[in-house]
């Protein structure tokens, strides 16, 4: 069956045979032979992401190994903006999964907006496993939402080493900005911002990992292509003690104050405790802002450390000082006397012992064991304020004691110098009087008073206060070790150092001693009370109790300072936690000595 | 029952070896395209060698019957399409926001498939004795088959499946214009086509057929939904390069970039694992596949088997070209399976009851 009519269609179908394939060819042509490069480009962008994986940071001991700060796997949710489909959908989705707001999300996105779309921006960190479940069994209708495992800081002492070892937090957009400083930092890495991990965040930090992985349409990890392993943190090994810190933080607990104990051969930090405190795992699990603005506002400061922050007049305590130069100048000798009876008129103003009754006829021994501040407002009146800067300023009072942690206070050791230029005013004699006894222009942060009473205990002297021992790499190989730096080292003559020890050895184990409660059965402790006024003379507050002490009396291993804000009186509130760390201290050896007799047997 | 042995010497062994060919293509892409499923892709082979077995048992009814017996009863047969058809709209099985499917003996099935060789078969009858008479078609003679055509169109399309809608209307159309046209005629069907798509766009479209139509336009209107998806498709193609990436290591549709990409979609899969080379010879195929279609209407008994044979050519050139010109952004996002390589039992039992019927033709040529 064949005609003209048939065969004129059968050309007309060839023909469109002949345009369909050309059409199509043609098409074929341009996507993939000139543009295939750029197609094949698109199609590997597509699926490939580099991932980081972020390096554990490391672990803080103490000086005996155990843990103070470490990390633990806790899951974080991530939000890739590109694989994000539909905004409402994935945005609102994840905020309903999350029980969070949509305007949270949406605003730490914004704070990533400096980043590529394949930049995945951290949404919430640590989240609990009823959550990653739920976000996990939804994955599928929030394109662009993936969960990560990651290291977790963790600090199993909580607010008992807050201020020493510090927190980690999420960097802010403030200090992204510095892109200088902060070149290696995207949004949503940690970063140390308090104490110790600020500095030696350095250290502390490791170098990030990556990992190339295969993703799905929805961001779905498929499979791992090659991986550049992090390199975790090194690890800090502490001088501090977790025992004694445990012991000071305990009995500090209840109260505002602080505490700062020092091994006076080396001038490392056995205990450095301030409290109020806050737990720093609050912040490390990224802490919300209702939280941290309840820390911020209160007004006891839990965020001041008061052990390197704190200035307070350091009171009776500061006698020790006075003594030692008026000693060592010749301005008394060991049998001068001067008779208290219970005041001292200077000018047209007395100045009143603590002791109503006065003293009576007291040496310097007796004034140190009995704290009479008649007998030193005689001999600062001798010695003058310039002196006591002088020798103070040596010891490391009124300037900063170089301690390894951020933003220390130097506190203020006056003189006339310092006096004519803050106020230019001439100095009063009166106020040399005040300042003798640790009062008037005289403020003192504890780390301080603890580098004075290490001063003494090691016979004139001191090293720079150091918390951190060695920084060890995870492969146990020791990246650094900070030897002892020396702070003050003066020759007294002889028998001056004596004297003064002789006084603090009796304030706490002779009779009418003012720390006598605090005296221990195994160890003699050495120390000095102090009671410091605080607020003006018409804003009456507590008295500020102070307590510096050593032990044992020679060839001392722990050098102390104990403050308790409106703790009222030294004896009664600050040296009986020197008691319990000093004890703390000589208990833990007794038993070590005790087990080694069993051995024998 | 007796077979005439002479049929067998003149089975068409081009048609069943070029179309076993393409069938064997899509198998094995079919397995890479399935491979990411978590069903695994080996069951989706095996549903589709049964669809494939059963295809051969229903080549075997439909060549045993003459094609003039079955044109005999094509009113009936007819009927009975559209009966599944209204089906579906009643009991049907919904997937995707479309009911689509009826299940029949434990199988689901979709009738919109099986009604295309149905309406084949059916204008095939109505229009021969004119064609024989050679006839042009006025435009009163046009009426009836485009009413018959309309009525499962307007069915199909309802439940949506506006793919299947289109390649019956357009296969309606290339029969009318095979057994020939007045020219006054083609002068209103021109004019109609021409008015008729402001007519859909304003009165008959979907929200989100009209979506998918502005992103063939502009790819990016949409960049999330269709466009994207048109987008991820010509990486896909593009990617593929000179010589693909290779069997299996198509990476576009392993990972979900693509939806459908085992339906109708399917083509992408292909052309990114086997590149232009393979797109090529895959096009070869198809163009022979079709020229051998045609050549069996030129050689026909009779003008019912010749617009039989030519409306099968045009069910499949127009599904092959609908198809991978949506896979490479030259034609909007329409639901339109590739024959023989797109995975689905109905639209593979339609292609081989159309090739059935094409051996059925090709057979009797010389039968009186």
């Amino acid at each position: 069956m064949k005609d003209e009519n048939l065969s004129s269609k059968y050309k007309w179908c060839t023909l469109v045979l002949v345009i369909t394939m050309t059409v199509l060819l043609i098409r074929l042509w341009d996507l993939q032979i000139m543009r295939g490069s750029e197609m094949r480009k698109l199609s590997e962008q597509n699926r490939i992401r580099v991932k980081k994986i972020v390096a554990p940071r490391g672990i803080i001991y103490d000086r005996t190994g155990k843990v103070l700060a470490d990390t633990r796997p806790s899951f974080n949710i991530y939000l890739t903006p590109e694989d994000i489909r539909d905004f409402s959908q994935t945005v609102d989705g994840l905020a309903r999964l999350l029980t969070c707001d949509r305007e949270e999300i949406i605003e730490k996105m914004k704070a990533a907006s400096g980043m590529p779309p394949s930049f995945p921006i951290k949404i919430k960190s640590d989240i609990p496993m009823d959550e990653v479940a739920r976000v996990e069994a939804h994955r599928v209708y929030i394109p662009g939402v993936s969960i990560q495992i990651e290291p977790k800081r963790n600090y199993p002492y909580g607010a008992s080493f807050a201020h020493v070892i510090g927190y980690v937090s999420e960097i802010s957009d403030e200090e992204l900005k510095n892109k200088k400083k902060y070149k290696d930092y995207s949004p949503g890495d940690y970063i140390g911002k308090y104490g110790l991990e600020r500095s030696y965040e350095n250290d502390l930090r490791g170098v990030d990992g990556e990992k190339r992985v295969e993703v799905d349409a929805i961001g779905r990890e498929v499979r791992t292509l090659d991986v550049v392993d992090p390199i975790p943190g090194h690890s800090l090994h502490l001088n501090l003690d977790l025992e004694l810190q445990l012991s000071a933080d305990k009995a500090l607990e209840v109260r505002k104050g602080a505490a700062v104990a020092l091994n006076p051969k080396t001038g490392g930090v056995l205990v450095l405790a301030s409290r109020p405190g806050f737990d720093p795992n609050l912040f490390a699990s990224g802490i919300s802002k209702k939280e941290w603005q309840k820390i911020a506002l209160d007004k006891a400061h839990p965020l001041q450390n008061r052990a390197i922050q704190g200035g307070y007049p350091p009171g009776s305590t500061f006698k020790i000082l006075t003594a030692m130069q008026a000693l060592e100048l010749g301005v008394i000798n060991e049998r001068t006397t001067f008779t208290c009876g219970g005041g001292f008129a200077y000018g047209n103003r007395v100045f009143k012992c603590w002791k109503k009754g006065g003293h009576g006829t007291t040496s310097v021994h007796r004034a140190i064991v009995e704290s009479c501040d008649v007998f030193f407002y005689n001999v600062g009146l001798k010695l003058g304020v310039d002196r006591i800067h002088e020798f103070g300023t040596a010891v490391g009072l009124g300037r900063v004691t170089g301690i390894d942690l951020p933003n220390e206070q130097k506190g203020l050791l006056p003189s006339t110098e310092w006096k004519k230029k803050r106020y230019n005013q001439p100095w009063y004699e009166g106020e040399t009087v005040s300042v003798a006894i640790g009062q008037g222009a005289v403020w003192l942060t504890p780390v301080q008073l603890a580098q004075l009473s290490s001063f003494v205990a090691n016979d004139g002297k001191n090293f720079k206060p150091q918390i951190v021992n060695r920084i060890v790499s995870t492969e146990g190989k020791v990246v650094k070790t900070f030897e002892p730096v020396v702070n003050a080292d003066v020759k007294f003559k002889t028998g001056v150092l004596k004297i003064v020890k002789d006084g603090m050895r009796g304030v706490v184990n002779e009779p009418g001693g003012t720390a006598g409660a605090s005296r221990l059965q195994n160890v003699l402790m050495c120390g000095k009370t102090g009671t410091a006024q605080a607020g003006s003379d018409k804003v009456k507050l507590g008295d500020h109790a102070w307590f510096i002490a050593y032990a044992p009396a020679e060839d001392a291993s722990i050098a102390m300072a104990i403050l308790v804000e409106h703790g009222l009186h030294g004896s009664s509130a600050a040296a009986p936690i020197a008691k319990g760390i000093t004890e703390t201290l000589f208990k833990v050896k007794t038993v070590i000595k005790e087990a080694k007799a069993d051995e024998n047997r | 029952m007796r077979i005439d042995k002479r049929r067998y010497y003149h089975l068409d062994w081009y048609l069943i070896i070029n179309g076993l060919l393409i069938f064997g293509i899509g198998l094995l892409n079919l397995l890479s395209a399935t491979s990411s499923f978590s069903s695994g892709s080996y069951n989706f082979m095996i549903k589709q060698l049964i669809a494939f077995a059963m295809g051969l048992v229903l080549i075997g009814v439909v060549m045993y019957y003459d094609y003039r017996v079955i044109a005999n009863q094509s009113r009936w047969i007819y009927l009975g399409g559209l009966c599944l058809v209204i089906l579906v709209l009643i009991i049907g099985l919904a997937a995707g926001g479309a009911k689509r499917w009826i299940s029949l003996f434990g199988f689901s099935i979709q009738p919109s498939e099986l009604m295309k060789p149905i309406l084949v078969i059916f204008l095939a009858n109505m229009l021969h004795e004119k064609k024989r008479q050679n006839i042009p078609l006025s435009l009163k003679d046009i009426g009836k088959p485009l009413l018959w055509t309309l009525i499962p169109f307007v069915l199909i399309v309802k439940q949506p499946d506006l793919g299947t809608g289109i390649v019956i209307i357009l296969v309606c159309f290339a029969i009318l214009w095979y057994v020939g046209l007045k020219r006054s005629t083609y002068a209103v069907i021109f004019g109609v086509g021409a008015i008729s798509p402001f007519f859909a766009w304003n009165y008959l479209m979907k929200p989100y057929q009209k979506m998918r139509v502005l992103s063939f336009i502009n790819i990016d209107a949409d960049p999330a939904g269709f466009g994207y998806h048109a987008k991820q498709a010509i990486i896909a193609v593009g990617s593929g390069r000179f010589l693909g990436k290779g069997f299996m290591n198509g990476t576009q549709h392993k990972l979900q970039f693509i939806p459908e990409h085992h339906t109708d979609f399917i083509f992408t899969v292909f052309s990114e694992e086997w590149g232009f080379i393979g797109s090529v010879v895959l096009f070869a195929l198809f163009i022979s596949f079709i020229n051998r279609c045609l050549k069996i209407a030129m050689n026909a008994h009779d003008e019912l088997g010749s617009i039989m044979a030519f409306g099968i050519a045009a069910i499949i050139w127009v599904q092959f070209t609908i198809n991978v010109m949506m896979a490479i952004h030259l034609a909007p996002v329409v639901g339109i399976p590739l024959p023989f390589i797109s995975y689905g039992g109905s639209s593979l039992l339609s292609m081989m009851i159309s090739v059935g019927l094409l051996l059925n033709i090709s057979t009797r040529r010389y039968m009186f």
